[in-house]
């Protein structure tokens, strides 16, 4: 009988129930899209930040940083001099072992640096031998293209990118280009510190915005034969998505020996900054790594606001479709405060009504909500795709949240109505009163 | 004598105020959807505000050079720069001035600089001890601490020549290091003042950084204002910064923008189905009025005027909740306040009110289609 | 037409009026006429198409063929705002379920009436509560009154108007004995007033207070007689 009454009513009060399902079918769309880009909305986010560039830098133990932001004068205080000493610097052949620590997929590109003084035309200038886009092959099986082309995205650029397959062609910054009349295509002689001479070929102009328009990029073999110092760089400029720091990973920053065992598992298998630095200089003896942070602290700060943000507006759209859809309950329970007081009169229980009463909403919501949450999958992705140009991942994890949402909000928002109702007098309400 | 139209609105108010639950339901979905449109609209406005002050700790977008190579700047320039720009975009404007020196013999760059203003134009930096505070104190980088085996509150002795060939030299204290994996850790620094006391010539400064927030004139024509104003003098961006700030920050903007839409379509849909739901109760209501005689313009009026009570009530608390709503947002994501934008409030209480009306209306109209009769003989 | 009997003291004639719903025929081929100032109880049992006729004469709905005149009117090729109109100059409905506004109290229940018709009027309203005797309940809401009140305010209503044609449909259905008396004792005294009333039922004792009884059955009349004068 039960279950006749419940399939009655569900079937001839349509309009009612379609109106419930309707609106639970849009709390959950709306939970579901929400729930589904704060899930994703940190990734995302990490992935644009990477236009800023590097977040570390790969030295060796023995030198110093020499890169320079604002240089003033130049030529002063610059010897272009070259380190003899070959723990000045890294192998180049060990380079792919920073593809394979622990958070491997969390590097996102990152790419050598060599710079030797060369004159060009009487003038001294910075030549920096790097990866434009270098293919490896790592041990594990593994296929990797990484290099400065991707890592620079603020670069404008006139002319072909630089490529690691032609070995004389270079791009030449902005300013260096104007002050030797250079243009793309232009060829120029250049010599090394000990005088050996390269004919090389402009690709392309680039203007950076900062001190490396006054240099030249080359393929990093070009330097190392212009230095003499085949098989070695200076440093290493590494993009990697991080998780943004927090107190653990500021002590372990300063010293990973002062973690407790528990601390230091969870410290190491976090992407924070710091320990995917102590990661490379596990992998890579006789380096230090050291997080620019410039670009690693701004990075922690603008995520975590954003995700903070998004998981706010999230808990509150969350609350007002909840709110939404309890009224609407009851708004549909009142309206039906005739049907109630009939069943009362016939001599139904409170619980049996109530049940009934229920289950015809739960129905209605979970069909409303099963469109919903189909819905809510393809506005998530609507957002992720015109944001961010690609798909939003909805994580498994939003399916059973959304599900327990609609059923408490739809059970909660159901029980004062339904409560007022029982409690009046069955004669009152057929009366009409 | 009572009026026609005072009994009306009498009639309105009653069906109000008599029929409080369902009042009080209709009211609560009215007061939602406005809360929800006026709280997200204002963080629309504020947030890219916002962020893009958050953005501000990548550092400086704007440096100042003189621009023939080998000239400096000055205190007048300095000021010129700092009155050419807006104040209200104008997060901080630092001074750097570099000089080589000598410690054990051994060649230093020192910067003199105001350490009020780096701590805006670089928050990033991560000072080990405390920025220096008065006259005498300095504060190293990470790099040259580490190579002069010195730390905090242990005193370095400085010495150097000026461009006139004088010597000089002097002992500072150091309050702490600095380090920021950049350029910053080969240096020391001292306030400008001490450094133009050391080396007995004021009055130089190499380059100006500038914090400047986005949004507004764009940077590259600020730039254009103070080369104009400012004689002799070179602002450059820093593309690296500005460009990549451009891209992620119009994305963020964008999805903050596109999370308002979806979420206020869909609020507003709710609104109407609540309100739908709310005024379909009522048809017998409409179908005893009808046969009692009434026009239909009538009818529909009073649940005109109804509607429009609870569209700008609801608008009105909804205004009120959806401030506190931006404010919570603001307060606990940035830190900071924002600005009420009390110009969206009757915005939002005209949208509320339009569509109470229109979500009360088409039920309104469903059920006068309706045959009197049948409606009053009951489903 | 058919002996149309268009005379000015018939208010309400129907000639060879039929109502069909899809497969069912609730009214075939009724006519019925009616005088000024006089009482008609329809009867017969449900289904037999009292209320469908009703809803006709009351310009709640309208024929499917056949002629309705009201004081010499004829009802079809009427719109529906033309049928509002007349069911508000001419008719006063009284309901077995009441179908009071809820919010409003019984005094504005009255002016209700008196709003959708013309002008509000309180003194006026008020005076027909008291003729109906509920003058100290004018300030109570429905929930308030007891059936017997709320159907005597439904009857102050549909006479604030000075309708021509009263129509009750099944007015003492929910009512106990004291209030049928007293509601059927108000309708004595509008007839006595010169009132026409029209009251649809299926109890002989309020049929019986009529002058005249028209029986339905299966939508077709049955009967139509003169009562004996109805004595207490």
């Amino acid at each position: 009988m039960f279950l006749k009454m419940l399939l009655g009513a569900l079937i001839r009060q349509k309009k009612k129930h379609l109106m419930i399902a309707f609106t639970v079918g849009l709390g959950v769309s709306l939970a579901t899209a929400m729930l589904g880009v704060m899930f994703d909305v940190g990734d995302k986010v990490n992935q644009e930040l990477k236009s800023y560039g590097a977040n570390l830098n790969v030295i060796p133990k023995g030198s110093s940083m020499m890169g320079d932001l604002y240089r003033l004068s130049e030529g002063e205080g610059e010897g272009g001099e070259l380190s003899e000493l070959e723990s000045d610097f890294i192998r180049e052949d060990e380079l792919y072992k920073i593809k394979m620590i622990f958070w491997a997929y969390n590097i996102v590109d990152y790419a050598p640096f060599l710079t030797v003084q060369v004159g060009l035309n009487g003038q001294k200038v910075p030549l920096s031998g790097t990866w434009f886009n270098k293919h490896l092959s790592l041990p594990t099986g593994d296929e990797v293209d990484t290099g400065m082309t991707a890592m620079k995205s603020w670069w404008v650029l006139e002319g072909r990118p630089g490529d690691d397959a032609d070995p004389t062609g270079v791009l030449v910054g902005r300013e260096l280009a104007r002050a030797q009349g250079l243009k793309v295509g232009s060829n120029l002689e250049v010599q090394g510190p000990d005088g050996k001479a390269e004919s090389l070929k402009v690709r392309a102009i680039f203007e950076s915005g900062g001190e490396d328009d006054r240099g030249i990029f080359a393929p990093l073999a070009l330097a190392q034969g212009l230095a003499q110092r085949p098989g070695l760089v200076q440093r290493v400029e590494v993009s990697a998505l991080t998780t943004p720091e927090n107190d653990l990973a500021r002590r372990a920053a300063q010293n990973p020996g002062s973690l407790t065992r528990l601390e230091w598992d969870t410290w190491y298998c976090t992407a924070y900054i710091s320990s995917i630095a102590y990661q490379i200089e596990e992998i890579l003896p006789g380096v230090r790594v050291k997080p620019i942070l410039r670009v690693a602290q701004s990075e922690g700060a603008i995520l975590s606001k954003t995700q903070l943000m998004i998981i706010l507006l999230t808990i509150l759209t969350l609350l007002c479709s909840a709110l939404a859809i309890s009224n609407l309950v009851t708004a549909n329970i009142m309206e039906r405060s005739v049907e109630i007081g009939l069943l009362k009169a016939l001599g139904a229980t409170g619980l049996s009504i109530s049940l009934l009463v229920l289950c015809e909403i739960l129905i209605a919501g979970f069909g409303g909500g099963l469109v919903g949450y189909l819905v809510g999958l393809g506005l998530a992705q609507f957002i992720g795709l015109s944001v961010f140009g690609s798909t939003v991942a909805v994580k498994s994890v939003v399916i059973p949240i959304a599900v327990l949402m609609v059923l408490t909000v739809t059970f909660l928002g159901s029980l004062p109505a339904l409560k007022t109702l029982l409690g009046l007098n069955p004669t009152e309400v057929l009366h009409g009163r | 004598m009572l009026s026609n139209r005072s009994f009306a609105l009498r009639m309105v108010l009653w069906s109000l105020l008599r029929r409080r639950s369902r009042l009080l339901v209709a009211l609560t979905g009215v007061t939602i959807g406005a809360t929800v449109l006026l709280g997200l609209v204002t963080l629309c406005y504020d947030i890219p505000k916002q962020l893009s002050r958050e953005f501000r700790s990548y550092g400086a977008n704007m440096v100042f050079v003189k621009d023939q190579v080998g000239g400096r700047l000055t205190h007048g320039d300095l000021e010129s720069v700092r009155e050419t720009l807006p104040a209200d975009r104008l997060v901080g404007l630092t001074p750097f001035r570099y000089e080589p020196v000598h410690n054990n013999m051994l060649p230093y760059t020192a910067v003199g600089t105001y350490f009020a203003d780096v701590r805006l134009t670089s928050p990033f930096w991560r000072v080990t001890g405390e920025f220096p505070s008065e006259p005498g104190q300095i504060l190293l980088g990470a790099e040259v601490a580490e190579a002069t085996k010195l730390q905090a509150g242990q005193r370095i002795s400085i010495e150097g020549r000026n461009t006139n060939q004088d010597r000089y030299s002097k002992d500072f204290t150091i309050t702490g290091t600095v380090s920021t994996g950049g350029v910053e850790d080969a240096f020391i620094y001292l306030s400008l003042t001490d450094m133009e006391e050391m080396t007995r010539e004021p009055g130089h400064i190499d380059l100006v950084e500038a914090s400047l927030t986005s949004g507004g004139t764009p940077l590259g024509d600020l730039a254009d204002l103070v080369r104009r104003n400012v004689p002799d003098i070179e602002p450059r961006l820093v593309t690296r910064v500005t460009r990549s700030e451009d891209t992620v920050l119009t994305k963020l903007t964008w999805l903050v923008y596109l999370v308002t839409v979806v979420v206020l379509t869909l609020t507003m849909i709710c609104v109407t189905t609540t309100m739908m739901t709310v005024v379909m109760e009522r048809r017998k209501e409409i179908g005893l009025k009808k046969a009692l005689g009434a026009e239909n313009k009538k009818v529909a009026r009073e649940f005109l005027a109804e509607g429009l009570m609870l569209g700008v009530l609801g608008g009105l608390i909804g205004s009120l909740t959806g401030l506190l709503f931006a404010r919570l947002v603001s307060y606990s994501v940035f830190g900071r306040g924002l600005n009420p934008e009390f110009h969206l409030v009757p915005l939002t209480v005209l949208v509320s009110a339009l569509v109470t009306v229109v979500a009360s209306l088409w039920p309104v109209k469903k059920a006068m289609e309706v045959e009197p009769a049948l409606v009053l003989k009951g489903e | 037409m058919l002996n149309p009997e268009i005379s000015p003291d018939r208010i309400l004639v129907i000639s060879d009026v039929s109502k069909i719903y899809g497969p069912i025929k609730a009214l075939q081929n009724v006519s019925l006429s009616v005088g000024s100032g006089e009482w008609l109880a329809i009867m017969g049992p449900s289904g037999s198409g009292k209320t469908t006729l009703m809803n006709i004469i009351g310009c709640l709905d309208s024929p499917t063929s056949g002629r309705v005149l009201l004081d010499g009117l004829g009802l079809d090729s009427l719109s529906s705002a033309e049928l509002t109109a007349i069911r508000r100059e001419s008719i006063g409905l009284i309901f077995q379920q009441f179908h009071l506004v809820s919010y409003l109290t019984a005094l504005e229940n009255v002016m209700v009436a008196q709003y959708y018709h013309s002008l509000v009027d309180e003194k006026e309203a008020l005076e027909a509560l008291e003729n109906v005797g509920l003058a100290d309940r004018a300030k109570h809401l429905p929930r308030q009154l007891s059936g017997g009140e709320q159907q005597r305010v439904c009857i102050a209503r549909a006479l604030i108007n000075h309708p021509k044609l009263l129509l009750a449909d099944e007015p003492t259905g929910n009512l106990d004995e004291t209030n049928e008396a007293m509601v059927m004792d108000i309708l004595h005294s509008l007839h006595k007033r010169g009132s026409t009333i029209i009251v649809v039922t299926h109890a002989l004792e309020v049929a019986a207070h009529a002058e005249r009884t028209l029986v339905l059955e299966h939508g077709r009349v049955a009967s139509d007689v003169r009562n004996q004068p109805y004595q207490k």
